[in-house]
């Protein structure tokens, strides 16, 4: 019993931290819908396979939030006909290509900065590396439904044919209301969206905080923390740590902190860059944006990459 | 919207709610309450606003909002209570930077926390021998051995907390119970405990005590 209560109380505290970000996230979003009618410069971006997640990657200065924050934005950019290497780099690298994650990290580790280059620089490669690998599968095996069919009906006819837009068109319940034709939406409808879509959000992340919490509760950190200096060891030990802790890249490095001096620099630099991309609480969110397949891809893509960087690090500094 | 606005009007109020009941401070630094605080202020308006504006034809209840509408009201009902012991014995040691001047307070003004960072500090127990103590914490159980006087820290949230215990001689008239919050007045003494010698409380006042309104420390 006492471990339920454990596990309650955690829940709650990861929830109750998350929940502003996650408004803050929808509320950006939904701010660009109103203030930014999609069409003009969605068109403008760059539709090159490599200059795309790169832009999209560099969009993250804007959105100063954790990896929760970030969904909805990315969930926005797709629905508006954005090229997708730049939704995906922005989903991948903005929870750490951020001035908050930045500044944090350099609070907690200001005598390490081969951290504070290397920290952002995994998590641009890490995003470049994932969105290439995603745009490799044709949109319908990568999007979820709702947010393919919300994405065709933003494409122009020139690019897709009539019946491919199969929502809005017969049947179903009614889409809500787009700006197609770039013509900007009422201040009500945009605050509409959004309170539907924060909510269907808030869902998603409610179940990820109650996954993250019992495995937290269940799962001796000391487990992990055990392989210590072995350098493949604790590169995987500080990996799985940082899916199954959760918390946002806004204080992860505080975290890491706590134990930096028991494990190698590759295990401290996989833990800061696995979490912002891959972690329990993130699981349910990213059912929103792709189907379990392209989230699958991106788990094991992600764990790959960051193996291969804390690896290159152990070799590096060891 | 009815629908919608009333579940953004439950979410805000339970935000506010954690905050206003002091929840927070068990499950979240210090340093997010306000962001919780206005995030609740926010929901609740969007709630008003959108009961305000209801429709006639209003939409079906989805499973993500019943789901999201009964954990509102769940945490709303059922405050946390988590075992003290059991995140601390999850968890391994690792304290965060201390705060400014910690080191420079008088040995009985330090608390737990700051005890136990002057010690991995400054490891010779020799030299704190004898010193005045005056803590509190809760009791923290260990898989062998007598159970220690711990508090936890945290950086962000519950999840990340860190504990950081002190041995106790722990009286033979006075059985320590789990999670049992106690302030203790006494000296600081050093023993020698599996070959190791380490710094232990000699306690004088052994004071059951509730757990306190902020029992994380930064």
């Amino acid at each position: 019993m006492d471990k339920l209560a454990t596990a309650w109380a955690i829940f709650q505290g990861l929830l109750l931290e998350a929940v502003p970000f996650l408004l803050l996230g929808v509320a950006i979003a939904g701010l660009a819908r109103w203030a930014v009618p999609p069409g003009a410069w969605i068109e403008r971006l760059p539709k090159n396979p490599v200059l795309a997640p790169i832009i999209g990657a560099l969009m993250g200065f804007a959105l100063p939030a954790c990896e929760c924050g970030n969904v909805p934005v990315a969930r926005r950019l797709l629905a508006s006909g954005a090229p997708m290497g730049t939704a995906f780099g922005f989903l991948f690298a903005a929870p750490v290509l951020n001035p908050i994650v930045l500044a944090s990290t350099w609070a907690a580790f200001p005598d390490q900065p081969w951290l504070l280059v290397a920290r952002p620089w995994g998590a641009f490669l890490l995003a470049i590396l994932l969105s290439l690998l995603l745009v490799q599968l044709p949109e319908t095996q990568l999007l979820a439904t709702a947010l393919l069919e919300e994405r065709r009906m933003s494409q122009p006819l020139s690019n897709l044919g009539l019946l491919q837009r199969s929502s809005g068109v017969i049947g179903g319940s009614p889409s809500p209301p787009r700006s197609i034709s770039g013509k900007r939406l009422k201040a009500f409808q945009v605050l509409d969206q959004s309170c539907r879509e924060f909510l269907d959000l808030l869902a998603l992340l409610v179940l990820g905080c109650v996954i993250a919490a019992l495995v937290q509760t269940w799962l001796p950190r000391s487990w992990l923390l055990a392989v210590g200096g072995a350098p493949t060891a604790s590169i995987l030990a500080l990996m799985l740590l940082a899916v199954v802790v959760s918390v946002c890249s806004s204080v992860d490095a505080f975290l890491a902190l706590g134990f930096a001096a028991q494990i190698t620099p590759g295990a401290l630099l996989a833990f800061l860059l696995l979490g912002p991309i891959v972690d329990l609480k993130l699981a349910g969110l990213f059912t929103v944006l792709m189907r379990p397949r392209a989230i699958l891809i991106t788990a094991i893509g992600a764990s790959l990459g960051v193996l291969l960087i804390g690896q290159w690090i152990n070799l590096w500094l060891l | 919207m009815l629908k919608r606005g009333t579940l953004l009007l439950l979410w805000g109020l339970t935000l506010l709610w954690s905050l206003h009941s002091g929840r927070l401070d068990l499950l979240l630094r210090g340093v997010f309450h306000g962001l919780v605080g206005v995030t609740g202020l926010v929901l609740l308006m969007l709630g008003v606003a959108l009961l305000l504006k209801r429709e006639k034809q209003d939409e079906r209840w989805r499973w993500p909002w019943l789901l999201s509408g009964v954990m509102a009201a769940l945490v709303l009902i059922l405050p946390p209570n988590p075992s003290f012991s059991d995140l601390a014995s999850n968890r391994p040691q690792g304290l965060p930077d201390p705060p400014e001047l910690a080191f420079v307070l008088p040995p009985e003004q330090r608390s737990l926390t700051e005890w136990v960072r002057l010690l991995r500090s400054q490891p010779d127990p020799d030299l704190v021998a004898g010193n005045p103590v005056r803590i509190s914490g809760f009791v923290w159980r260990q898989p062998q051995g007598p159970p220690l006087i711990a508090r936890l820290t945290v950086r962000c949230c519950l999840a990340d907390a860190t504990p950081a215990g002190l041995a106790v001689e722990w009286p033979e008239s006075f059985s320590p119970q789990t999670n049992q919050w106690l302030a203790i007045e006494g000296t600081m003494g050093v023993q020698t405990r599996k070959e190791r010698r380490i710094p232990v409380v000699i306690p004088k006042n052994i004071t059951p005590i509730a757990r306190p309104e902020r029992p994380l420390e930064p």
